[in-house]
């Protein structure tokens, strides 16, 4: 198995960047306000592997305490969102956020 | 204010009264207020005749002089000259009384025959009036003391005599005639306003009595050119008035006038007006002045006696008389028989005054045949006309024991001393042009007095297609009589035509009748010593010490010939009585001297002359020895240009009139095209500068205005498509801010 080459930060940081491209992705092209909003937690995520690869190879503690407190920041963040979504559709009748565009008026 | 000055007053405003009633209240009042007019002027006349006893008669002093003035105009004190007044005033001295009885009496007479000749005229009140205002401008002119007023009542007399001479305007010939008048007129006025501002210019004041003292002081700053200058200017007002040579066209056509009117202002008071004015200024008249003077009058003498011989008007060959016999006058003045001229004036003013009226009676009852051809016979039919016309053509032609005589007399004899005196042969052509003149008087007058009233009547000889009504508008006359039937005229016109012709003898004016100058008149009336000559910018003393043996010389020689009144010596003592004008001309005195000596020789060629005329006339007219029409014939040209009256109105119209139409043609070419042509081109510049400025507004300034709304219009329309409203844009610009921002930083890393 020496042939193979260990893991190592790159394959991390390649993952998350990934992750946040298909997140990007889905924000920028997904009309449905919820699959947005996964996108931004696949941002999110990828924020979060991101700190912690670097906090596994720089040997800190800060990044682990960094995703801690992300993940709750995205639990409440989800919750608020989740919350305007349901706004949002009462007053719209719809979820797709390309019918939303009253604010340009 | 001396009595005589307040009675001269009254003398003058009387018939400016008779105008204002007579113009304004004519068809108010019974015959139309032609008694208004007459008595006014007998009024005048009356108050006029005493003024002329006062000074004439009772106190009989050569050197008598009132005058009174007033502040008309104060102008103030007037930077750079000084207190600057125009005054105005009134000076009676003997010259003036003589005046004003004989204008007065005229007028008076001209207004009485009116009364008959005038009768029936539609305009009849309003005839009167112009009359009074012509006899009341006439006035002001003889009583005026200074150049101003006279100038005033001179342009008066020219605005009287127009409405006079187109009293009859429904005729086109006396509209033309007045309009030709008036402007003929306005050409010697001109230079005589330019005359008096010379004299203005030095002297700041319009007065007589100021411009002499002054001239005598020898205040007079300029060289004596322009003194010269200013003399002659004066006398164009005097051609103009008086007909002399180049302006004498306008009198003939004024006989277009009524004929009374022809007496009065034609031959008796207005011509006489610029030989008057001519005599008022003598003494400032240089000798240069005075011999052109002399030269236009002998020569008008000639001319207008050449032209009167062959004029078939009655009253053109009286028109034409007038005006030789102004030329004679003027000629007076110019060699400086002033007394003779103006004696010259009186008499001929009372002689031509009965001509004309007299030949208004035969008009009236020829009814309104004017043309002496077509005449004849009258002797018998109009027997007091004959006999008054008769004397006065005497005195006209300058017989023995007539007043015309003496005048005429002493003016050839002044103009005998002048020629000697100036020595020159040139000189001696005045003395002849005159004696040539007289003659021509002489055969002229008896071709009228032949052709008029002797003979057979020629009426039935004129042709019948010629015949046209009414020389003067008034042909009710005409169809009530046979054309034939010639009757004496009424009593109110044979009157003036009496009196007149009475005037017209020589007991009138002197006792004997070969000397004028032992008549009162030639004793009242003395050359006034002159206040210019050859020595007139040095102090008057000099001048007196200069003059004195001169005058030594000359006063035993005049003593000699018995007149020790000569003019000179009243003119030396004069100087000592008011020690002002302190000398008498030696030129004066030796002309007088010379005049007084050829006296004899001036009676003897003149009868001579006139003998020879009225043998001529009666030669060729009377006895028919030499036929009239066949010697015309002989001598075509001459008849024809004489007929034509020397061609003067042709060279006129040729060049005069042809030049002002050309003139007028030409100025009106430059305003249409020039004048007018620089207005159009800068409204066209303006029109073009407008419309630039409109652009430059509507292209630039607006273009300016619209860019930035446009410019920031396309800026919105950019932005606005930025601004969708929705979230994933926004995004997606964060995106590309962002990743702008990273090759932004890589580049510059890289670089």
């Amino acid at each position: 198995m020496e042939h193979l080459i260990p893991i190592g930060l790159n394959h991390y940081l390649t993952i998350s960047a990934f992750l946040f491209g298909f997140g990007l992705f889905a924000v920028m092209t997904r009309k449905n306000a919820i699959v947005i909003l996964m996108g931004v937690e696949l941002i999110l995520n990828a924020a979060n592997i991101n700190f912690l690869a670097f906090s596994k190879y720089n040997g800190g503690m800060g990044g682990v305490m960094f995703s801690l407190f992300i993940i709750v920041i995205a639990a409440a963040e989800a919750a608020i969102a989740l919350a305007i979504v349901i706004n949002i559709f009462k007053i719209f009748k719809s979820v797709d956020v390309s019918s939303i565009d009253t604010m340009k008026e | 204010m001396h009595s005589l000055i307040q009675l001269s007053i009254v003398v003058l405003l009387l018939p400016l009264l008779s105008f204002v009633i007579l113009i304004f209240f004519n068809r108010r009042l019974p015959r139309r207020g032609d008694f208004v007019g007459v008595g006014i002027l007998g009024s005048a006349f009356a108050i006029s005749a005493y003024i002329f006893w006062s000074v004439i008669v009772q106190t009989y002093d050569p050197a008598f002089r009132i005058a009174w003035d007033f502040t008309w105009i104060d102008l103030g004190n007037v930077h750079g000259i000084g207190p600057l007044q125009v005054r105005m005033g009134i000076v009676i001295d003997n010259l003036t009384a003589i005046m004003l009885a004989m204008v007065t009496l005229i007028s008076l007479l001209v207004h009485l025959y009116s009364t008959g000749y005038m009768a029936g005229d539609k305009n009849y009140g309003r005839y009167f009036a112009f009359l009074g205002i012509f006899t009341f401008s006439m006035l002001g002119i003889v009583l005026s003391d200074n150049l101003f007023s006279i100038y005033i009542f001179w342009e008066l007399v020219g605005l009287s005599s127009y409405l006079l001479i187109g009293f009859f305007f429904e005729k086109q010939s006396a509209a033309d005639a007045q309009k030709k008048a008036f402007l003929v007129n306005r050409v010697g006025d001109i230079g005589m306003w330019l005359g008096i501002l010379i004299l203005y210019s030095q002297f700041h004041t319009f007065s007589f009595e100021q411009i002499y003292a002054n001239l005598a002081a020898g205040k007079f700053a300029m060289s004596n050119a322009w003194l010269t200058a200013a003399g002659l200017l004066l006398f164009m007002g005097c051609v103009g008035k008086s007909a002399q040579f180049p302006l004498h066209i306008w009198l003939p056509d004024a006989m277009e006038g009524p004929t009374p009117v022809s007496a009065l202002i034609h031959a008796a008071t207005m011509v006489a007006a610029g030989v008057y004015f001519v005599a008022r200024i003598f003494v400032l008249l240089t000798p240069d002045a005075l011999h052109v003077i002399a030269f236009i009058g002998a020569f008008t003498a000639f001319m207008a006696a050449t032209i009167a011989i062959t004029q078939n008007d009655i009253k053109r060959v009286l028109a034409y008389s007038t005006v030789s016999q102004l030329g004679y006058m003027v000629l007076g003045l110019g060699v400086g028989a002033y007394s003779a001229a103006l004696f010259h004036l009186v008499t001929h003013a009372f002689f031509k005054a009965c001509l004309f009226l007299g030949s208004g009676a035969i008009i009236h009852a020829m009814h309104h045949e004017q043309d002496m051809r077509w005449m004849g016979g009258l002797r018998k039919n109009m027997p007091w006309t004959f006999a008054t016309f008769t004397l006065a053509t005497l005195a006209l032609a300058g017989l023995p024991l007539t007043s015309g005589f003496m005048s005429k007399d002493a003016i050839l004899a002044g103009a005998i001393g002048f020629a000697q005196v100036e020595g020159g042969g040139v000189f001696y052509l005045i003395p002849a042009l005159g004696f040539f003149s007289a003659m021509l008087t002489a055969f002229y007058m008896g071709r009228q007095i032949w052709l008029v009233f002797f003979g057979e009547s020629r009426t039935h000889l004129k042709p019948v297609d010629n015949h046209h009504h009414g020389h003067d508008a008034h042909g009710a006359h005409d169809d009530h009589h046979d054309a034939h039937e010639v009757h004496e005229v009424s009593w109110n016109m044979r009157a003036p035509l009496v009196i007149l012709a009475a005037l017209s003898i020589f007991f009138v004016y002197s006792p004997n009748p070969l000397d004028g100058a032992e008549g009162w008149f030639m004793k009242m009336i003395k050359t006034p010593a002159t206040v210019v000559g050859p020595a007139n910018h040095n102090c008057a003393t000099t001048l007196v010490k200069a003059a004195s043996p001169l005058m030594a010389e000359a006063l035993p020689a005049v003593a000699a010939h018995g007149a020790t009144d000569s003019p000179a010596v009243a003119g030396g003592e004069h100087a000592t009585a008011k020690g002002e004008h302190a000398f008498a001309d030696p030129r004066q005195a030796e002309i007088a001297h010379a005049a007084h000596a050829a006296h004899f020789p001036a009676i003897y060629i003149s009868s001579i002359m006139v003998l020879v005329g009225i043998s001529l006339a009666g030669v060729v007219f009377v006895f028919k020895i030499i036929d009239p029409d066949k010697t015309a014939q002989a001598i075509r040209p001459l008849y024809l240009f004489s007929l034509n009256k020397w061609y003067w109105d042709e060279i006129y119209e040729a060049t005069f009139i042809k030049g002002s139409v050309v003139l007028s043609k030409m100025l009106s070419w430059f305003d249409t095209n020039v004048i007018d042509g620089m207005v159009n081109g800068v409204a066209f510049l303006v029109r073009k500068l407008a419309f630039a400025n409109n652009s430059f507004d509507k292209y630039v300034v607006d273009g300016f205005v619209n860019f930035t709304a446009f410019s920031v219009n396309t800026t919105g329309a950019v932005l606005r498509k930025l601004q969708t409203g929705k979230v994933q844009t926004y995004v997606v610009m964060l995106l590309l801010v962002v990743f702008g921002y990273f090759v932004f930083y890589f580049t510059r890393l890289l670089y």
